[in-house]
């Protein structure tokens, strides 16, 4: 399962969201700002103590921001 | 081989400029597409509270731009903000937008492609980068709840990055190299909260801290004195600089990097048009982005109608 990790009010994040869905795909979004199990699982993922968005298929790649190329790469679109 | 569609209008950019461009093509019944490379709302799409856009007492940015593609969409314009623009050709006729994915050929282009943030000019940035160093407050304001905040920069998008992250912040300090930019009201409610340090004609030289930004080394320029300040985090806000880098060979750029246009939003290309703070003017605000989107689509509208007679 593809896994984003984001906050409430992060436009890029929202632009992220949009992209999957336009692209038929399925994931779970996680609040780091909410979920502070969340935030340390990004954190274990990135090295970053804080970075939205970010999105891994399986938690081991992950891309940062919206960043097209990167997504289509790392989810095979 | 990329499919090939034909538009009236081709209106790059999806900022306050673009989408009041767009609802007006729209309305005008004009087969109207709006690209966007980067965020649906450009510089307001960050913007926390914006108080002098009229009709509204406050208005989140995200808020007023959802509404405005609402609007623009309701009357026919289409959005594509993940097909990516790669070349853009005015000279000829039809006028060329090349997309990822596409190739559209259309009759005007409206040029709305806003601004970008700047980058810190510190070599350390990289290294701090998303460890201290951020640029999006409504993104990354919430990780330092508690914490010690600088906002670098004088104009009002920084002015309002400070009032915003205040609500995280048990610090938070407005470094500026020069004198305020921004409005009064905002300067005003700036200083008035207790949590917030001005510290202007102060230039922050470095950045410090062995994984993480820990420190930055300012310069008060008033005394010449140099001192390290402990920071958490550090949120830049010092201008931004015209997205016009897909137009450089098609159109003379002016020194700042911006379109010439006058009023009538026209460029040295007929039937090219530009919009919004890419347009090369004195007064660049919400308001004078929404004038020039306007104007760019009703005389848009005429040239069309002259083309087709």
């Amino acid at each position: 399962m593809v896994k984003v990790y984001t906050t409430a009010t992060c436009p890029y994040c929202a632009k992220v969201k949009k992209y999957l869905k336009s692209k038929g795909v399925k994931f779970e979004e996680f609040d780091i700002e909410k979920d502070p199990a969340a935030r340390e699982a990004c954190k274990k993922l990135t090295g970053i103590d804080w970075a939205v968005p970010v999105t891994t298929i399986d938690n081991e790649n992950y891309v940062i921001d919206y960043d097209k190329e990167a997504l289509d790469k790392l989810l095979c679109l | 081989m990329k499919e090939k569609i034909h538009k009236d209008v081709v209106i790059i950019g999806a900022g306050m400029a673009g989408l009041t461009a767009a609802l007006y093509c729209g309305r005008m019944n004009l087969d109207t597409l709006v690209l966007e490379n980067g965020i649906i709302g450009g510089q307001i799409a960050n913007a926390t509270d914006i108080e002098n856009y009229p009709g509204f007492i406050s208005v989140k940015g995200g808020d007023l731009i959802a509404t405005l593609q609402q609007q623009a969409e309701n009357f026919g314009a289409v959005i594509d903000e993940f097909d990516e623009i790669e070349k853009v050709t005015l000279k000829t006729s039809p006028k060329i937008v090349e997309t990822q994915e596409k190739i559209y050929e259309c009759d005007v282009v409206i040029i709305a492609s806003g601004m970008n943030r700047r980058k810190l000019p510190l070599p350390e940035e990289k290294k701090f980068a998303g460890r201290g160093v951020h640029y999006c407050e409504l993104c990354d304001g919430a990780a330092y709840n508690g914490k010690i905040i600088a906002v670098m920069g004088g104009g009002n998008a920084a002015v309002d990055a400070a009032n915003f992250l205040t609500k995280y912040g048990q610090k938070v300090y407005l470094i500026h190299r020069s004198e305020f930019r921004a409005d009064d009201f905002s300067q005003k409610r700036l200083r008035a909260n207790k949590k917030v340090e001005i510290m202007l004609q102060t230039e922050i030289k470095a950045l410090r801290g062995p994984k993480r930004l820990e420190e930055v080394e300012i310069f008060d320029k008033k005394s010449g004195e140099t001192k390290n300040l402990h920071v958490d985090g550090i949120f830049v806000n010092i201008g931004v600089v015209p997205n016009t880098k897909l137009f450089e060979d098609e159109l003379t750029l002016t020194a700042s990097g911006r379109i010439p246009a006058g009023e009538d939003c026209k460029t040295e290309i007929e039937g090219v048009f530009v919009a919004g703070d890419v347009r090369e003017k004195e007064i660049r605000q919400l308001t004078t982005a929404a004038s020039d989107g306007t104007t760019a689509a009703l005389l848009a509208e005429k040239y069309l109608s002259k083309l087709k007679g």
